[in-house]
């Protein structure tokens, strides 16, 4: 018999949710995926063939969100007259909002994220494909909109806006004030912020001064190196000595 | 480009500081030069101004609350509120989202039948917007986060700024009272409460007050429905006629002493932006963000006052009622006796001076806000250091009472008495 793509879907949505709920309850070390299949009420092989661990299990919570919440903005009628700034913060806050009903859960992941080694932040990369993509599309439509010139380091900007995302949601997970009022403020005044460097250009003027110290002082030294080849392998002799110990 | 609102406390006490080294600067002129005192107050009042615009958000109310305290402002300096107005940090597409759905617990597209993502108006603290449901048009106020948090560190400064400025006099009570209307503006279940009080009490069918719908409310948003009109400004530019226009003032007029008297809560905020002007004659009232219930017992007082004053009754016997108002100390007699008649008396001329006569055109005293202004700083010359706290609700329909003569004023509209001192007359 085979199950369909979206029967196989709604199963893995049924063992997400009852996996935050049991490590909400338990704490993710001592939440079993047996008793995750058990509260699921599909059998252990089943679990496992979805989620070969509970770190997979993870990852998968958080690619979920994405999509969710590009769901989400997929609704909006109108989503192509926001700003790209206010494209971003959409996204963002989307997410949040889908993070406040499993909000002890994210504290958790938060805390073995940033504390605990149990995982590596680094681990957390491989779930942001949808949300980098989703981003550089944007950032494409704007810049072809000429809502902003293109800006310098273009293809890392949706990685920078990732890490920064990341940022508001160590915030938010400590966040005390009353619906998360500061965080909402936060991320409008930063993208604020942001949003005013990306418009006067900045960036690639602060490039273009980067390019220019490159150019006339940085080459010129690495040229007087290429060319005094004596001391050129001195150097990199001492540095084979510091490095290899 | 974005309006960030300068954040945290530091950024904050630069702003107020810098004002503060402006003024001193002015003042030191002043002495130099011995110039025009009134336009040395207005330039001050412009550097206070410039510096609570650029704090934005919460000091922006606050400005307008100092500017209700003295509602006797030139023009430039009345254009400068209405354009710090403005300045109110907007409330972007993905915050007006995220606000009502944090709020009403959907997003704008499933709470209603369909929301304007642009504001259509600028409210106290928030933006206004379009949407409808069930076939009807609503106006959204929606509320700028964190609102309510940024009132106490602006308080704060403002509070230190102005113990510095007013040389030793206690402004403790002014701070607090314009701390706690502020609060209340924020509030916008209350605001929902006391719209749906008039609403229902008003009873003069050319008075249009918006229906709330709670289920759509919260703290943070209020829905009512929408009142095609146009704000003052707009309602001034299409060339009203006379007769249109006295019949607003008097009606606004009339209005205001029925709540009074008959209400006992009166509407206490005279900015024009209040108004509607709506067709067919009609005013629609939009605000309700400041109401102030009045007790009884100071209504009984405070219109024998009146009443009294209108008599002419003597010094003497004035004096003795503004004492039980608590508008004046009880000292020596000679002290209370210098005390009125500097400091208080050339107020209540002025503020019943519209009253005295069976109707006061103000078309013919278009001078009479001007008069008023010079006639407060001369007061405010007098250096009284009372640390006397005044009667807040005495303080609050005489402010609200003049701004509307102000407003009056700028229409060149004509107000008849009558039914206002019968009012006054059948309550005593």
């Amino acid at each position: 018999m085979k199950i369909t793509q979206s029967a196989k879907e709604k199963t893995k949505i049924k063992i997400l949710q009852s996996a935050v709920d049991l490590i909400i309850e338990k704490g993710f070390d001592n939440a079993s995926l047996r008793e995750m299949a058990k509260n699921a009420g599909v059998s252990n092989p089943t679990i496992y063939n979805y989620f070969p661990s509970k770190e997979k299990l993870l990852y998968a919570y958080i690619e979920q969100k994405h999509k969710e919440a590009i769901a989400s903005l997929q609704e909006i009628e109108d989503f192509q007259t926001y700003t790209l700034r206010e494209q971003l913060q959409t996204l963002i806050e989307t997410e949040l909002e889908l993070y406040l009903e499993d909000r002890e859960f994210i504290i958790q992941i938060a805390d073995m994220v940033f504390h605990a080694s149990g995982l590596k932040m680094g681990k957390l990369y491989e779930t942001n494909a949808l949300f980098i993509e989703t981003v550089d599309e944007m950032l494409s439509i704007a810049i072809e909109a000429e809502e902003i010139a293109e800006p310098p380091f273009r293809e890392h900007m949706p990685k920078l806006f990732w890490d920064y995302y990341i940022m508001v949601v160590a915030y938010w997970v400590k966040d005390d004030s009353e619906m998360f009022e500061n965080t909402t403020q936060l991320l409008d005044h930063s993208l604020g912020l942001a949003e005013a460097v990306l418009h006067s250009d900045m960036l690639s003027k602060a490039s273009d001064l980067g390019m220019f110290f490159f150019k006339t002082h940085m080459l010129n030294s690495l040229q007087k190196f290429a060319t005094k080849k004596e001391s050129f392998s001195k150097i990199k002799r001492k540095l084979g000595e510091v490095l290899h110990g | 480009m974005d309006n960030a609102l300068p954040t945290g406390k530091l950024s904050r006490g630069k702003v107020v500081g810098k004002a503060l080294l402006k003024i001193g600067a002015k003042k030191t002129k002043r002495f130099v030069t011995n110039g025009d005192k009134t336009q040395n107050h207005e330039a001050i009042a412009d550097i206070i101004f410039d510096a609570l615009g650029e704090l934005k958000g919460v000091s922006v109310k606050i400005a307008q609350q100092v500017a209700l305290g003295m509602p006797f402002l030139p023009p430039a300096y009345l254009e400068k509120i209405s354009k710090s107005f403005n300045a109110i940090p907007s409330i972007n597409k993905a915050l007006v989202r995220k606000i009502i759905k944090t709020e009403l617990g959907l997003y704008p597209q499933d709470a209603f039948e369909s929301f304007e993502m642009t504001a259509f108006a600028a409210a106290s603290l928030g933006q206004v917007h379009l949407a409808t449901k069930d076939g009807k048009q609503l106006a959204v106020k929606v509320q700028y986060p964190g609102i309510k948090k940024s009132i106490e560190s602006d308080m704060s400064l403002i509070h230190f700024g102005m113990k510095r400025f007013a040389k030793g006099q206690n402004v403790d009570h002014i701070i607090g009272e314009i701390e706690e209307r502020l609060y209340e503006e924020v509030d916008y279940v209350l605001e929902a409460k006391n719209c749906a009080f008039f609403r229902e009490n008003i009873d003069n069918k050319n008075i249009i007050i918006p229906k709330v719908y709670p289920a759509l409310s919260s703290e943070k948003v209020l829905t009512t429905s929408f009142l095609e009109g146009l704000n003052f400004d707009s309602y001034m530019a299409s060339n009203p006629t006379q007769e249109e226009k006295d019949n607003y003032a008097q009606l606004i007029f009339d209005t205001f002493f029925y709540a009074l008297y008959t209400l006992k809560h009166i509407h206490a905020d005279p900015n024009p932006g209040n108004f509607l002007f709506l067709e067919n004659g009609k005013l629609g009232l939009i605000d309700f963000g400041c109401v102030k219930r009045v007790e009884d017992d100071f209504l009984t007082q405070y219109n024998q006052l009146h009443l009294n004053l209108l008599e002419e009754d003597d010094d003497q016997s004035i004096i003795k009622q503004y004492v039980t108002l608590g508008m004046i100390e009880e000292q020596t007699e000679e002290e209370m006796l210098t005390f009125y008649r500097e400091i208080i008396k050339p107020l209540d001329t002025l503020y019943k001076e519209p009253l005295v006569g069976e109707c006061y055109d103000f078309k013919v005293n278009n001078d009479f806000s001007k008069r008023g202004f010079e006639m407060i700083f001369e007061v405010q010359q007098k250096q009284f250091h009372s640390v006397h706290k005044l009667n807040e609700q005495f303080l609050f329909i005489n402010r609200t009472l003049l701004g509307y003569y102000a407003l009056f004023e700028k229409m060149g509209a004509k107000i008849e008495t009558g039914y206002v001192k019968n009012l006054m007359k059948e309550y005593r």
